[in-house]
């Protein structure tokens, strides 16, 4: 089988233009509320901007009035500030209302479609994915675009908005004072990001050391058992340790950097204080400028500073969302399962007659994996399917499932080609149980109605009976009603198995695919597990992947297969003859007497 | 926090450079009132730029101390976390199975990466905020009351505004949290069971019952997220409405003021700024306060790990002289897990000699694995004793014991590094011939000669780029290289497939004719031709003897040999057994001859 693609999780976009287009275009629904939110947050920006002014206006008027203060006009503008701030603090409310909803909503949906495009793409899809890169977009890439969505986009418009606003109101109070703080800002906040660019590359190396110690302790903690039989504690202790120091020595280096950005930019700010407050004193002295502007003007330096640095990092923020973006409109552009045929082939009361026809398949076009493979199975017989692990057995399975699709060649139900069928119709007739026990979180009784949801209690009991796990529920502290849990140790996996068996008997279908499973079950369960798959095989055309030879021997028909081929088939007397593959198969099972 | 003593002279150095920071930021503000009082009211240029160089002066002084503030916090979590990561590592190291028998390999990993990254931040944001955070309120209250005393109430205001924001919001929301956890999980699992489940959901085509399931789970989490973020956003603008409330009120009670005084003109501007930054300290501390909890959790998590005693305390030095025939004697062996009731081995006495196998079969659960896990004392029997080589494993110093056992757990388990060091693990001294030989017999060379740098071809961690055979190959060969007395082989034999398990097994006949081999197996063929087979059933020896002995006599042997032939075999099977008990030829059968043949 091919091998999975290597997972690109650097957060990095592969392309910035596309993945852009694509995330607004799946906006377009919010697109009235986006922008509504957009012009609040630019409204409450600039009511916030008027503040400093308005409490500067208030000193030069309180100067000016000197010592007879004019309380009255002062009384006002405390008013409208109050007014102003309040105004400000309602819309920033409301457009983070709006964008917390919209995000909220935006990512609903989103989850939705990602788990209606799991049950849709072909199983072929996960030869080649990994379950937690699928899981990952779900998880992670989901809460980066909900935290982005409901912050960064009103964010930037509202830093954009107070930048540019505050530079206006600062020209407007003094040119020259202005042009001081346009100086000392910008570069300050470029000596801090080229600090902060350097910083970077110590924090990498020191994630790189990190990650060989995780691997370390990871290792030695599982492999505890070797250590400790080999005497070999004191030197993994050392290795431990040399690591260790080298992590602590690239934790500080790092620090040195990151400590740096916040006296620098102190520093900064306070030189830009004094030479506006000299320049400044000699305009008031000058008679150029009133003291309250020259208040107002140093809040405004101050509060010009914060939008900026905060720009920079929106920006490196909005690139993980279009990555985020990007991996999953990737995932939902993956092509589908193709649709079934119209009009759709129904066939009632089926026989079970299954037939094979010159049926070529690969899971790459390179490897075929089965070639011309034809094979008639009359109703009720039994086929074994078997061969060495790796072989491919499961593939037969998968083709009679539908999970995959022939190449070349075709299957038939009753005469009836399955291609021209609906894939619920086919899953429909036969019964599934594998060797992989899967169970979902829920009670006992949920897991077993799976087979058919509109089964009823006393038909599940029945069931459970007759795959002999019934006492085993009635023995669990809740019978039919016990939770199973993934990590619960209260069901073996025997008895998991007993449960499948008996979610497959509810189903109750004219056929049979099952999969023996191996190893570690008690020889009591495993004499359970036998009797109950041979009453579920019984009067039922029936498929099994087997590893018993008690089975295997009483087949109807044997398939033999190796290298992702079918070899041989025949019944066990047939195969033992021609001494090909199945004989040395056999031989190998019980050689040495 | 006992890690933090050898640092307490960084901590004070700390302390006093946060103190001198705190009070020339605080200074700045001060200076520009006076730049504004006597500098700009009055017109004196001279002194706004005397006055302006003290300040940058300030500034940089003050830049300094925040700089070896932050490094020394950041500098002493970093030494705290190491001295601490290294204090776990070394205690799970020399832990036994027993005592770690509560944790699992990755919640101990995890206890050793992630929470001491937790723990660490914690250090670091107490030395750097919470330190910072009173010595801000004391300078600046005793700022506040020098520069205008009768404004100080309004601090009192502006704290008491914050916190109550903060905490009224924290208050609704940190219960929803938990439950937001929960609903995360709840649909991140529905994820994992459609892809898990993805065959056998189709074949019962249940996919829309899935997908309503889903739905619900989706819709409760985010009828959740909407509420708790519907009050998050509450807190930006209500702490920007506090903050600028309080500015408005300092500057309106400093000009009602200035009919006093006019040198509340200056004061007020930098009143307004103490302020601003004794709440913002508070506001800090109470993000602190959320984050705290978390950290706690992780140094409880870990505390569990330190806190751990060992049950099992080794000789300093062997009592007594081993014999120098290889041995293994288990006198009324019971075992029990401390605080489980069921005894998972109960009176379990046989004696294993050398140039013989002694195989352990029964189901999952019978306690042959635990058996095994005896001998190197990974775990301390209850009662009873164990003799190896005729000495009380509890009077053996720890080295001597186990430098007599070669162990091959169930699980290949490798290690980072070449096939070589995987394969001198034990023998740090062996010559490039034993570890060739060593690989021969365990049937390794030929994929070992295949890898691109043969014995120096590299091994990833865990061993995890080559194939479980390959791994469980590898790890024989480690315990053949040590060329020990005792050999016990812990299911190991399983991943292998019939073929190799059969050479294998006969590879090892002549290496093995003066050592003691302990097997525990699955597949009867493995371990058919054991001079002693015990068969375990519930943790009691059920049968003792040679498979044809137990075929005729042991009703649990026939119950696991039945499961693994068919009838007719193993109607053949016991035939053959009758047959051979019959003819009394127990003394010299095939295996002895096999083995004067390789003599």
């Amino acid at each position: 089988m091919p091998r999975p693609h290597e997972q690109d999780n650097t957060g990095k976009v592969k392309n910035t233009k596309h993945a852009f287009r694509i995330f607004i275009k799946s906006l377009k629904r919010y697109r009235l509320a986006i922008i509504i939110a957009m012009t609040l947050s630019v409204g409450s920006s600039l009511l916030n901007i008027f503040t400093p002014k308005l409490l500067g206006d208030m000193t030069n008027i309180a100067v000016t009035t000197y010592p007879e203060i004019n309380f009255g006009a002062i009384m006002r503008i405390i008013w409208l500030v109050i007014g102003l701030f309040v105004g400000a603090g309602i819309l920033n409310y409301l457009q983070g209302y709006i964008l917390a909803v919209v995000a909220a909503r935006y990512t609903k949906a989103l989850r939705e479609r990602i788990i209606d495009k799991i049950n849709k793409l072909p199983v072929s899809y996960f030869d080649t994915h990994k379950y937690g890169d699928v899981l990952s977009r779900m998880t992670n890439d989901i809460d980066v675009l909900a935290t982005s969505l409901s912050q960064e986009i009103t964010d930037l418009t509202g830093y954009i908005t107070t930048i540019v606003g505050v530079m206006v109101i600062m020209l407007t109070i003094s040119v020259p004072l202005s042009l001081i703080a346009f100086i000392v800002v910008p570069i300050s906040v470029a000596v801090v990001g080229r600090i902060v660019r350097f910083a970077q590359k110590f924090f990498l190396a020191r994630q790189t050391i990190l990650g060989e110690l995780d691997g370390r302790i990871e290792e030695d903690y599982a492999g505890g058992v070797i250590i400790k039989s080999n005497s070999y504690e004191k030197n993994a202790i050392a290795e431990f340790d040399k690591i260790n120091q080298k992590l602590t020595v690239a934790t500080k280096k790092s620090q040195i950097f990151s400590s740096l950005s916040y006296p620098v930019t102190h520093i900064f700010t306070n030189i830009g204080y004094v030479a506006i407050c000299a320049l400044g004193g000699t305009f008031v002295v000058e008679g150029r400028i009133n003291i309250g502007d020259i208040q107002a003007f140093i809040q405004y330096v101050s509060s010009f500073n914060r939008p900026i640095t905060e720009l920079a990092q929106t920006m490196s923020t909005i690139q993980s969302l279009l990555a985020s973006s990007e991996r999953i409109f990737e995932f939902l552009a993956e092509p589908e399962e193709d649709p079934d045929v119209e009009p759709a082939l129904v066939i009632d009361n089926v026989k079970g007659a299954v037939e094979f026809h010159d049926v070529c398949f690969s899971y790459d076009k390179e490897t075929p994996v089965i070639r011309n493979f034809s094979v008639k199975v009359k109703p009720g017989q039994k086929v074994a399917i078997v061969g060495p692990t790796g072989a491919g057995k499961t593939t037969i399975i998968n083709l009679l499932m539908r999970f995959y699709e022939p190449d070349s060649g075709y299957i038939t139900i009753d005469g009836a080609p399955t291609r021209e069928m609906k894939r619920t119709d086919v899953r429909k007739m036969f019964g599934m149980v594998l060797q992989d026990t899967w169970l979902f979180n829920g009670t006992v009784e949920e897991n077993l109605r799976y087979g058919n949801l509109k089964a009823r209690h006393a038909d599940i009991v029945k069931a459970a009976k007759t795959s002999n796990v019934h006492h085993v529920i009635e023995a669990l502290p809740k019978s039919y009603k016990s939770e199973i849990a993934e990590d619960s140790d209260n069901i073996s996996a025997g008895e998991k198995q007993l449960i499948t068996i008996a979610r497959a008997m509810v189903a109750n279908p004219p056929m049979m695919i099952l999969d023996e499973a191996t190893s570690n079950v008690d020889t009591r369960t495993e004499q359970l597990i036998q009797d109950s798959f041979e009453k579920l095989t019984r009067h039922r055309t029936s498929f099994v992947i087997a590893h018993r030879l008690s089975t295997i021997r009483n087949s109807d028909l044997i398939l033999v297969m190796r290298d992702g081929a079918v070899v041989e088939q025949g019944n066990h007397v047939e195969l033992l003859k021609l001494n090909g593959f199945y004989a040395e198969l056999y031989n190998s099972q019980f050689a040495e007497k | 926090m006992r890690f933090l003593k050898p640092y307490w002279w960084q901590v004070i150095l700390l302390i006093l450079a946060m103190g001198a920071q705190v009070w020339t930021t605080l200074q700045l503000p001060a200076l520009m009132a006076n730049i504004i009082n006597d500098g700009i009211v009055t017109g004196n240029t001279d002194y706004i730029v005397q006055a302006g160089w003290q300040m940058i002066g300030l500034a940089i002084v003050s830049a300094i101390c925040s700089f070896v503030a932050s490094y020394l916090s950041a500098a002493v979590g970093a030494n705290y976390a190491r001295d601490l990561r290294f204090a776990v590592f070394e205690k799970v190291i020399s832990l036994n199975l027993e005592d770690l028998k509560n944790f699992n390999t990755a919640s101990l990993t995890n206890r050793t990466t992630n929470d001491i990254n937790q723990v660490q931040n914690a250090v670091m944001m107490i030395l750097s905020m919470m330190l910072r955070a009173p010595i801000f309120c004391i300078l600046a209250l005793v700022m506040a009351i020098q520069t205008a005393p009768d404004m100080t109430w309004i601090i009192a205001v502006g704290v008491t505004a914050i916190l109550l924001t903060v905490i009224i919001i924290m208050v609704t929301v940190i219960p929803k949290f938990k439950l937001f956890q929960k609903m995360i999980d709840r649909v991140t699992l529905l994820t994992r069971e459609n892809l898990t489940g993805l065959k056998v959901i189709r074949a019962f085509n249940n996919e829309e019952a899935e997908k309503k399931k889903f739905v619900q789970a989706n819709d409760e989490l985010t009828r959740l997220i909407m509420f708790v973020e519907k009050i998050m956003k509450l807190t930006n603008p209500l702490i920007n409405v506090i903050f600028n409330g309080t500015t408005l009120l300092c500057v309106y009670i400093g000009i009602t003021l200035l009919s006093k005084d006019f040198a509340y003109l200056g004061d007020m501007s930098a009143f307004a700024q103490y302020v601003a930054q004794v709440m913002m300290s508070f506001l800090m501390l109470s993000i602190l306060f959320v984050m705290l909890p978390r950290a706690n959790v992780s140094a409880g998590r870990i505390n569990e790990v330190l806190n751990t005693k060992t049950r099992i305390h080794w000789k300093e030095q062997t009592n007594g002289v081993p014999e120098k025939t290889p041995s293994v004697e288990f006198k009324n062996v019971d075992f029990r897990y401390a605080e489980a009731d069921g005894k998972v081995l109960d009176n379990i006495s046989f004696k294993a000699v050398a140039g013989q196998t002694t195989a352990f079969i029964g189901s999952t659960g019978s306690g042959k694995s635990t058996l095994v896990n005896l001998v190197p004392r990974f775990y301390e029997p209850t009662h009873g004793e164990i003799l190896i080589n005729g000495v009380n494993i509890k009077d053996y110093k720890q080295d001597d014991l186990m430098q007599k056992i070669g162990f091959v757990p169930q699980r290949g388990m490798l290690f980072s590094g070449t096939v070589e060091s995987n394969i001198k693990f034990g023998a740090p001294n062996a010559t490039d011939a034993q570890v060739r030989q060593s690989a021969k017999i365990a049937q390794a060379d030929g994929f070992i000669e295949k890898m691109p740098k043969k014995y120096k071809a590299h091994i990833a961690q865990g061993g995890s780029n080559v194939s479980g055979g390959q791994k469980q190959r590898i790890s024989i060969a480690r315990a053949i290289c040590k060329n020990p007395d005792i050999f016990v082989f812990d299911d190991s034999f399983s991943a292998l497939d019939m073929k190799t398990d059969k050479k294998l097994r006969e590879a090892l006949v002549p290496i093995t004719r003066n050592a003691v081999v302990l097997v525990v197996a699955q597949r009867v063929s493995t371990i058919k031709n054991a001079e002693q087979i015990i068969v375990l059933d519930n943790g009691k020896i059920a049968g003792k003897g040679t498979h044809a002995k137990l075929l005729c006599n042991c009703k649990v042997y026939q119950d696991i040999v039945k499961s693994q032939l068919s009838d007719a075999e193993y109607e053949s099977e016991l035939k053959l057994a009758q047959k051979q008990k019959a003819s009394s030829m127990d003394n010299i059968d095939g295996r002895t001859v096999l083995k004067e043949a390789y003599a």
